[in-house]
């Protein structure tokens, strides 16, 4: 019988322990795994770049497996919430527009990642710190916009002798009239969607000066001489250059009028190019992209801002940062966005004349738009008061109801009584 | 003389024994309680848990993610206060008033022809069934399609019938939108009523019938004095049914018109859900939804009331 003495077994005790303490990185990656918590896209080419190239080559050089979860469109803030709520699910998540700020609770401060991104990769666009930074942290390291630019018909347009997009937001007013009367009409969504009704009455009530809050996000400022312009101005606009129909539509219906050839102008990402070119290329042809028109007081664009964040109750924080840090490196994230053509507007300088910007010059527009971009209820700070704005269509509406005849002085009182009710004081 | 009072042996009475498990669970009181566990704890987890989750949230201002502190009936306050919430509430009233009465005449009208003998009668039955069996989401972006004015069948129609192009905007109009949602609707749950007021028919005793044509009685008097009467339990359970699954309907609404345009379509449900997910705001949200259950525990208790008394 084999005898074990006293000191043979303390040391095999001290080497089993410290065994357990160095063991090897390589072993104890070996059953590691990450969740991160997708939409799916829709340039299908963007989600397999991530399935097929970025995930199995983290696996290669970490043994961290990352399962890439992806949700239904419309459905990531219900999933999160749900997330979020449970403390489960998910370690780290794709987050868009005003929701870092709706759950900044629950995210990890990754400052340190957004920070490193921007001094290696030329510096972040303004609008990406107004995206990601909540009460002063970085709650998301911004990745995209996804930018609500001018969709336009070549073909029609130069039948009313147009060969250049217009540049204000009347003389395309004078264009659409002449559309119209051709059976060309204008088709932008002033109906219930998520993105595409937002995208152009923001940027046209702040071309014109207007604003729903003062920058200290309790004053309630809707009820003004800009505003009435605004609202004056849409009611024009939709009467004389739309159909009818807009003012139910929602965000897939400005995608099938153009496609069904039904309208010469829209608001949209530039997925509706991108579509037409896979399934439509007679219309891809005679499509084109602009930068939207300027008002009285400026040029504006709507932020659409899609952003990853760590959840705070991931197990093991250290990993889901090392992937995130992995992720927004140089190597990884240009390969990325360049899978999806320029769908996904990159928010750091060092992208501004990557290559991906020549596939299709069209999409130019939208990296320029960056500029000028702002997310809803700017100068506003983001917070729960303007999403519950956003939920409640309050901007949308207002315009809407002005299109269908009611009153502008009543539009805009009916918005500033909501607006007073939603950020009354606590 | 002393009498033996001893039992005598071999009829004693064997001592009292335990009863076994089987006969335990054979008594009727524990057997209707085990038969009733499974569903009691279904519910309960399923429908208590939430129902009373959901009143706590509403008492609390509760954003998403973040813990909630107690404010008593702020939430109903805000909700009293708010044009859109009161907008809702009429909305949702209008639709399930109008959608159920719709689908009680036409479900009617389905049961009594699909009563009637008739060539294929069971694939006629069976493709009625269709619209209630089709998912929602599917069935409603077909008719996102069909409302489309420029590939509306309704809009080739009245244009051929000269209604000027582009015909109406079935959802761009508030009062053609809330007038479209209730006609899918009746689509949607006209077969739920047909069915099962079929099944009901089918239980009425044909001598009813006979003595009642001897006695002279019409068809319409027929239908009036004897369907009528004997339908009246099941049209009523049926009605009950119809008007919970209405007033809560989310999915019609969110696919098709997301309460848009200008809120003429925005249903108890689907305003609680934008308020909820939306705009994080889980207390407020939770308040629209509970707005729900006073009017509907009335009709509950009214219908159930009614029934006993029948």
């Amino acid at each position: 019988m084999t005898t074990i003495s006293r000191r043979g077994f303390l040391e095999l005790a001290g080497l089993g322990a410290a065994g357990a303490v160095l063991r090897p990185q390589d072993a104890a990656a070996a059953d590691e795994s990450l969740t991160v918590l997708h939409e799916s896209s829709f340039i299908k080419t963007f989600d397999e770049y991530f399935q097929k190239t970025l995930a199995p080559a983290y696996e290669k050089q970490t043994g961290v497996k990352v399962n890439y979860e992806l949700t239904s469109v419309g459905s990531l803030p219900t999933r999160i919430g749900t997330i979020t709520e449970t403390g489960s699910g998910a370690d780290a998540t794709m987050i868009f527009g005003l929701y870092p700020f709706l759950f900044d609770e629950k995210l990890l401060d990754v400052g340190d990642i957004a920070e490193g991104a921007g001094k290696a990769q030329g510096g972040w666009y303004g609008v990406a710190k107004e995206a990601g930074i909540v009460n002063g942290k970085w709650k998301a390291v911004p990745f995209s916009n996804i930018g609500q630019l001018m969709n336009w018909r070549t073909d029609w347009f130069a039948e009313v002798g147009v060969k250049r997009f217009p540049d204000t937001w009347e003389e395309l007013y004078e264009v659409g009239k002449k559309l119209k009367a051709k059976d060309h009409p204008f088709g932008f969504e002033l109906g219930h969607g998520f993105g595409d009704n937002h995208g152009w009455l923001y940027p046209l009530l702040w071309s014109y000066g207007a604003h729903e809050v003062e920058p200290d996000g309790k004053t309630v400022v809707i009820d003004s001489d800009e505003t009435a312009r605004a609202v004056d101005f849409a009611r024009k606009f939709f009467r004389d250059t739309m159909l009818d129909d807009v003012l139910g539509w929602t965000d897939v219906s400005n995608n099938k009028a153009w496609y069904a050839e039904q309208i010469s102008c829209t608001n949209n990402a530039e997925s509706i190019l991108w579509l037409a070119k896979r399934d439509f290329p007679e219309i891809a042809q005679v499509t084109d992209q602009a930068q939207n028109p300027a008002g009285p007081k400026g040029r504006y664009h709507l932020m659409s801002a899609i952003s990853h964040s760590i959840f705070s109750f991931t197990p093991d924080p250290q990993a889901a940062r090392a992937f995130l840090r992995w992720l927004t490196d140089e190597k990884q994230l240009g390969g990325w966005y360049a899978s999806a053509d320029t769908y996904y507007q990159p928010l750091l300088h060092g992208y501004d004349n990557a290559s991906m910007w020549q596939v299709e010059p069209r999409n130019i527009p939208y990296r320029d738009s960056l500029a000028t971009a702002h997310l809803p209820g700017w100068p506003a700070p983001p917070n729960h008061q303007l999403a519950e704005s956003v939920a409640k269509y309050v901007i949308v509406d207002m315009f809407a109801k002005a299109c269908t005849g009611t009153s502008t002085k009543e539009v805009i009182k009916n918005a500033e009584a909501q607006l007073k009710d939603i950020y009354r004081p606590v | 003389m002393t009498l033996s009072s001893e039992p005598i042996a071999g009829l004693a009475r064997p001592a009292r024994r335990a009863p076994s498990l089987a006969m335990r669970l054979d008594r009727e009181s524990v057997f209707s309680w085990l038969m009733m566990a499974p569903p009691l704890l279904f519910l309960a987890a399923l429908v208590g848990y939430p129902f009373f989750y959901g009143i706590l949230l509403s008492l609390q201002d509760r954003p998403v993610a973040h813990t909630g502190t107690f404010v008593g009936l702020k939430n109903f306050a805000t909700n009293f206060r708010d044009p859109i919430f009161w907008r809702v509430a009429l909305n949702t009233f209008v639709y399930t008033a109008a959608a159920t009465l719709l689908k009680m005449i036409g479900g009617l009208a389905m049961a009594v022809a699909m009563n009637q003998r008739f060539a294929l009668k069971n694939l006629v039955r069976a493709l009625l069934l269709l619209p209630f069996i089709v998912p929602t989401v599917l069935s409603t972006v077909a008719w996102m399609w069909i409302l489309d004015p420029a590939f509306s069948v309704f809009n080739w129609f009245l244009i051929a019938l000269g209604v000027p192009r582009p015909g109406p905007s079935w959802l761009g109009n508030p009062v053609l939108a809330m007038g479209s949602i209730i006609f899918i609707n009746t689509w949607r749950g006209l077969p739920f009523y047909g069915i099962t007021l079929l099944a009901g028919l089918q239980t009425v005793p044909p001598e009813l019938y006979e003595a009642a044509t001897i006695d002279g009685a019409g068809s319409w008097q027929r239908f009036r004095y004897v369907t009528l009467p004997l339908l009246q339990p099941i049209i009523l359970i049926v009605t009950l049914f119809s008007v919970i699954f209405t007033f809560a309907d989310f999915q019609l609404v969110y696919v098709l018109t997301h309460g848009g345009p200008q809120n003429a379509t925005q249903l108890f449900a689907t305003y609680a859900f934008d308020i909820a997910m939306g705009a994080g705001q889980l207390g407020l949200g939770a308040s629209v939804a509970l707005a729900m259950f006073p009017a509907l525990a009335l009709l509950i208790v009214a219908l159930t009331l009614y029934m006993r008394r029948g």
